[in-house]
């Protein structure tokens, strides 16, 4: 781990102008500006800096492409999509980047790769689903004010999964300290499919079902999209092909399982599309090649998804997944550099045996480490699920891949490193979506293989990520 | 205390391992362990959970006459004979033992592969099953009448080319291993698991999606009617000539005819693979491998070239797999890209550690117990919960209803809880496992094996638990 | 000169361990590279021996470059080392280890492996008999089948210096191979090296920080302090060196049989 990477003694380079004046100085030193308005605004300018970046280069694919398919002018579909594959990458770059602390913190410390930590993600999912949905059998839940509610969920997710990655560290890994590296290695899988397998076990006695659906459609606040006028732009979340209704069929949507052309627009609502069996939400679905065995429509305006409006819906839980994930790197920021115990920690990821002869408790640290990196996995676990609404026991292991490979794109061990590695893999990937969908031979169905290409690519040329890692192996 | 009990156990331990008792009581267990397999009444209530204990014990006896101490010779022919003689046999009898036998030959060959690159060279390689994969794609899409674009040219090729292909699925395992090695293999041990994971979800999701715009895996769909290695004309009469003297009855003499041409090729494999595993590993080569597993960094000072022996590693297992691949989509006749998900992979882990990474012996124990776990022990368990469901039992004692078990709580369900709980085990208690590689005495000898020694390769195979 | 070193520069981020070094080593000597901890001495090794890059400068060793190549091919021209830690295959067992150390010298091909023609029983055959020989030369006779984990300390460096020596090497770079050793210890561990060169016919270079070790054993001296090289000379002309001095007893207590732990050289 690096310690001093989210202070703001490395990155200060970038606020120089700022800095260099007695004022600056000042500001510099204070406590506020260290905790929050410099990490927060290092992420917002990181976040401005990767969508123009990747904006300006969609724009030059389609200069050089101008009509992938006979009909649709490549220009016109990115600039409506523009705002919706902007913020559903930030969403998912955040969600990955707060697994991908898990990974980061634990290797900070450990210097090994807890496999397990996609798992501890799903189970902060699960648990964000029971809490809800017990809230929902009780007819309490509509009760609640829906801001609490969403924290009471998150903290719950934190809770349950940070203690879990403290039991199995104690009862898993630390036995095996100072074992060859493939041993932990090993049995970190070992623990990722027993866990899967427990949730599922226990999910199926006690619901009979283990596709577990958030009763998010209850809660009238959490389904309102903001609506927000953009020029052209149109469909946010809702990712049809990047075609207005009309031309889906012209688009390669197989007819005869999704056909449109004889539904009466003015009723036709989407609202849970059943994809292979597996439950997805329409609205992370984009429909592009995909296709549909069974499609259930439930309940979403057409008006909302139609090319009529020029209107993009910021979902919701979109906006809880950015305020909350960053309000808790803030807090995490503070918790490692502006606390006793992040102290203790950050001696205990330079040398192990050093900070136990100044007499800080490791065990004690590496238990810390572990649960605020469960914590982080289950917050993200919590809001993934209120973002997706239908969660499975398997549902850790794509994004846990995703996850670690931001944190290996960011330099692993590295807290800054993974944030930003999460944020370019989540808006990476956003905007491959939306556009890979008009080149026919490609398609979104080749997106996951991009993130591992990443991952190998990144691995091969540069091993210590974006900002580095802290390898040191003394011959 | 420990010394006083220590040693009348180590007694009985130097008088059991003496020959002149372990090897007879070796052979009594092979007797005992087919007799009590022959004497199951099928259609008792208990006959799953009596299939449990008795189908590994009976298949566990190779492995046991191997052990035992006794004249070479006489193992050899001990073992050929179960091989060669009792295993058709029984197969006959009942089919579903030769079937076990085979899909043990089967994962035992992947598993020796994973041993060489995990076991061997110390490189956690997460991604196996896509090896595997290449082979089994190879030949299915060869010879399988899914509307693929062989399929619909005419370019499918005849069934007897299967000895061919398996030749050919080596080199292509074996090119696509060095193609992903290439890249990789530079990386350190925990990036390599995790790229060879990714890796393995590639050539899946890559299965899966070569559809369109040209058909070449059918997708999702999977290959089916994939060609088998075909049936001499004589070998069904021989079949039920054989059965007929023994009074056999068998309702499809071809088909059990078929299944045993597919066992004697998996054993024929199988006996290949430990030959080449176990020259490979009592080599310089070997001895490269382990060092590198020890630490690179010495071994790389001390003159061994790291990644051409990581290359050669990874080559060789991909190749190991790639062969089996191609006996896998011959045997199911089916394949999808469901067939090569992770779990298979850590299926395969699984086997490796539970015998012991590095020990030839130990891995066929470990795919023998896994391979019993996942196909016989776990389906068993299950039929005879449900039989006792059927009739309503009650434990005794507990008085507790059978009935009760919830339907979700199925033990066939568990697999991965199953082979997870086993790796964590393993892990935390024998990370050696159970028959951890036993270290060679060369000081000051000649070299144990002469040049002109071992003519039959099979007694090579055979002897692999004598090494030392 | 079997190995001139001109001008050799390394740096890792902002410390430079290794500033303008050149140091030269002539055949069939015995030469030691003394300096306090954090000198740069196992840095140059590491660079000698291809696990480090220079940024800049030369290392010719027997006319030719070493600079570009990797750690195995280093080895393959005659250079072989040993490590300030051990770094023993653990798990193999001694003789083992001193087999691998023959891997340069060995014809491999995987056909020969699996064929197994006779001459790869000829070629087993000689890499288990030197093997031997070459613990009996470091006087280990007899325990070569033992793991290499379970031996104690100062039969590990001498495996170490077996295992060096299996590649037939020209050069042998011997990294504080006396450190944690007693006084007995250390002198027959003095009379091994003196040994290597005169019957094996290798030159000898060692980092050492046992002043009676590096005194009595050696014929050239050189000093590393910070990176750079302070003097060079013979035993008696180090010992009147006033820079060494300084370099030595201007940091430190004058006890110079002292040998830390601490890792030297590659983080400084």
């Amino acid at each position: 781990m690096s310690s001093e990477s989210l202070s703001s003694r490395r990155n200060a380079r970038i606020f120089v102008p700022i800095v260099t004046s007695p004022l600056g100085y000042r500001i510099r030193g204070s406590w506020f500006y260290r905790f929050i308005i410099f990490p927060v605004g290092q992420i917002l300018l990181f976040i401005i800096a990767g969508t123009l970046l990747l904006t300006a280069l969609s724009y030059l694919l389609a200069a050089a492409v101008p009509e992938p398919r006979p009909g649709i002018v490549l220009a016109d579909q990115i600039s409506r999509q523009l705002p919706g594959m902007i913020l559903s990458g930030i969403s998912l770059g955040f969600v990955y980047a707060m697994i991908a602390l898990g990974y980061t913190l634990v290797y900070g410390v450990l210097k090994f790769i807890n496999f397990a930590h996609s798992e501890i993600f799903m189970v902060g999912s699960i648990v964000g689903f029971e809490f809800m949905r017990r809230l929902f059998d009780s007819g309490s839940l509509g009760a609640w004010n829906p801001v609490i509610l969403i924290i009471t969920v998150v903290l719950a997710g934190m809770l349950v999964s940070g203690l879990l990655a403290v039991v199995i560290e104690r009862v898993a890994y630390r036995p095996l300290r100072g074992a060859p590296r493939l041993v932990p290695l090993i049995t970190a899988i070992g623990i990722s499919f027993l866990i899967q397998d427990g949730v599922r076990a226990i999910e199926a006695l006690t619901r009979n079902d283990f596709n577990l659906t958030y009763p998010t459609n209850q809660i009238s606040w959490l389904n309102t999209p903001i609506p927000m006028t953009f020029n052209g732009a149109v469909a946010g979340g809702f990712n049809l092909g990047g075609t207005s209704f009309d031309e889906i069929g012209a688009d390669g949507v197989a007819y005869d399982e999704f056909f449109l052309g004889e539904t009466a627009h003015d009723t036709l609502t989407v609202g849970g599309i059943t994809l292979g069996g597996t439950p997805i939400r329409a609205r992370d679905v984009s429909v592009g090649e995909t296709e549909f065995e069974t499609l259930t429509i439930g309940e979403r305006n057409l008006e909302d998804i139609s090319g009529a409006s020029n209107v993009v819906n910021i979902r919701v839980t979109s906006i809880i997944i950015v305020v909350g994930a960053m309000l808790m790197l803030v807090v995490l920021n503070w918790f490692v550099n502006g606390t006793k115990t992040g102290r203790g920690i950050r001696a205990v990821s330079q040398d192990q045996s050093t900070a136990g002869l100044m007499g800080i408790n490791v065990n004690r640290m590496v238990s810390i480490t572990f649960f605020v990196g469960g914590a982080f996995g289950g917050a993200a676990g919590a809001l993934f699920g209120l973002n997706v609404g239908t969660v499975t026991p398997y549902v850790g292991f794509i994004p846990g891949l995703k996850a670690f490979t931001a944190a290996v794109l960011g330099g692993i061990g590295n807290i800054t490193g993974a944030l930003l590695g999460g944020l370019t893999l989540g808006l990476i990937e956003a905007f491959l979506n939306g556009i890979l969908a008009y080149f026919p031979a490609l398609g979104q169905r080749y997106t996951d293989i991009f993130a591992f290409s990443v991952l190998i690519l990144i691995l091969i040329f540069r091993p210590s990520g974006l900002l580095g890692e802290r390898v040191d192996e003394k011959v | 205390m420990t010394t006083s009990t220590a040693s009348p156990r180590e007694n009985f331990r130097a008088w059991l391992f003496r020959p002149q008792v372990a090897g007879p009581l070796a052979l009594l267990y092979v007797v005992i362990a087919t007799a009590l397999l022959l004497i199951q009444n099928r259609s008792s209530l208990w006959f799953p959970l009596m299939n449990i204990c008795f189908v590994p014990l009976f298949l566990l006896s190779p492995l046991v006459v191997i052990s035992a101490p006794l004249p070479s010779r006489l193992k050899l022919s001990a073992i050929l004979f179960m091989l060669v003689i009792l295993m058709p046999i029984i197969g006959m009898i009942n089919t579903s033992y030769l079937e076990l036998a085979i899909q043990i030959s089967i994962f035992a060959g992947l598993a020796l592969g994973l041993n060489i690159v995990v076991g061997f060279a110390g490189l956690l390689d997460l991604g196996y099953v896509a090896f595997f994969a290449v082979g089994a794609y190879l030949w299915g899409m060869l010879t399988s009448s899914a509307p693929t674009v062989f399929n619909i040219n005419g370019w499918l090729l005849p069934n007897w080319t299967f000895y061919i292909i398996i030749f050919v699925a080596i080199a292509a395992a074996g090119i696509v291993g060095v193609l992903l090695g290439l890249p990789v293999l530079r990386l350190r041990g925990d990036y390599l698991a995790i790229v060879t994971l990714g890796f393995g979800e590639v050539i899946r999701v890559l299965a899966r999606n070569a559809d369109a715009p040209t058909n070449f895996t059918n997708g999702s769909q999977g290959l089916h009617n994939i060609g088998k290695p075909p049936l001499p004309g004589f070998a069904t009469d021989i079949t039920s000539g054989i059965s007929g003297a023994l009074g056999i009855r068998m309702d499809n003499p071809s088909v059990v005819a078929q299944q045993l041409l597919f066992y004697f090729i998996a054993i024929v494999m199988l006996v290949g693979l430990i030959i080449v595993a176990r020259r490979l590993q009592h080599s310089p080569i070997g001895r490269a491998w382990a060092a590198i597993r020890e630490d690179e960094v010495a071994a790389i000072a001390m003159g061994v070239p790291l990644v051409k022996m990581k290359l050669l590693a990874f080559a060789t297992g991909a190749s190991f797999a790639g062969a089996i691949g191609v006996l896998y989509a011959a045997k199911q006749t089916f394949i999808d890209p469901q067939s090569f998900v992770l779990l298979q992979s850590i299926t395969v882990l699984a086997m490796v550690i539970v015998g012991g990474m590095g020990s030839i012996k130990g891995v066929i124990l470990g795919a023998i117990i896994v391979t019993l776990l996942d196909l016989h022990i776990l389906t068993n368990l299950s039929l005879q919960l449900n039989a006792l469901k059927n009739i309503d039992f009650v434990v005794p004692i507990l008085n507790f209803h059978i009935r009760d078990i919830p339907q979700q709580l199925e033990p066939a369900k568990y697999q991965p809880f199953v082979f997870g709980l086993i790796l964590v085990l393993m892990m935390i208690f024998r990370p050696a496992g159970l028959l951890p590689e036993a270290h060679r005495k060369l000081e000051l000898q000649k070299t144990g094996v002469a040049p002109e020694d071992d003519p039959n390769v099979l007694a090579e195979a055979i002897e692999l638990g004598e090494g030392n | 000169m079997l190995l001139e070193i001109n001008n050799l520069i390394k740096s890792f981020g902002g410390i430079r361990a290794v500033r303008d070094v050149s140091i030269n080593i002539a055949e069939n000597s015995i030469s030691s590279i003394i300096g306090p901890n954090g000198a740069g001495k196992t840095t140059l090794f590491n660079l000698l021996t291809g696990i480090y890059t220079p940024d800049s400068g030369t290392i010719s060793f027997n006319g030719r470059s070493l600079i570009g190549l990797r750690p195995d091919q280093v080895n393959a021209r005659g250079v072989s080392r040993t490590f300030q830690s051990i770094r023993l295959f653990p798990t193999m067992t001694v003789l083992e280890n001193v087999m691998v150390g023959m891997h340069s010298r060995l014809k491999l091909s995987v056909i020969q492996t699996l064929l197994r023609p006779k001459a790869f029983y000829v070629q087993e055959d000689h890499v288990q008999q030197k093997a031997s020989d070459l613990l009996h030369f470091v006087g280990l006779s007899g325990q070569g089948d033992e793991l290499a984990r379970n031996l104690p300390y100062g039969d590990q460096r001498r495996v170490e210096i077996a295992r060096a020596l299996a590649s037939d090497p020209k050069l042998i770079l011997l990294d504080e191979p006396t450190a944690g050793m007693n006084p007995n210890e250390s002198d027959s561990a003095t009379a091994l090296f003196r040994r290597i060169r005169d019957e094996l016919g290798v030159t000898v270079v060692l980092i050492e920080h046992d002043m009676r070790v590096v005194m009595g054993i050696s014929e050239h001296i050189d000093v590393l302090d910070y990176g750079q090289k302070i003097a060079d000379g013979t035993p008696a002309e180090i010992r009147a060196n006033p820079r060494v001095i300084e370099a030595y007893l201007g940091r430190r207590a004058a006890g110079t049989t002292e040998s830390t732990g601490v890792t030297d050289g590659s983080v400084a």
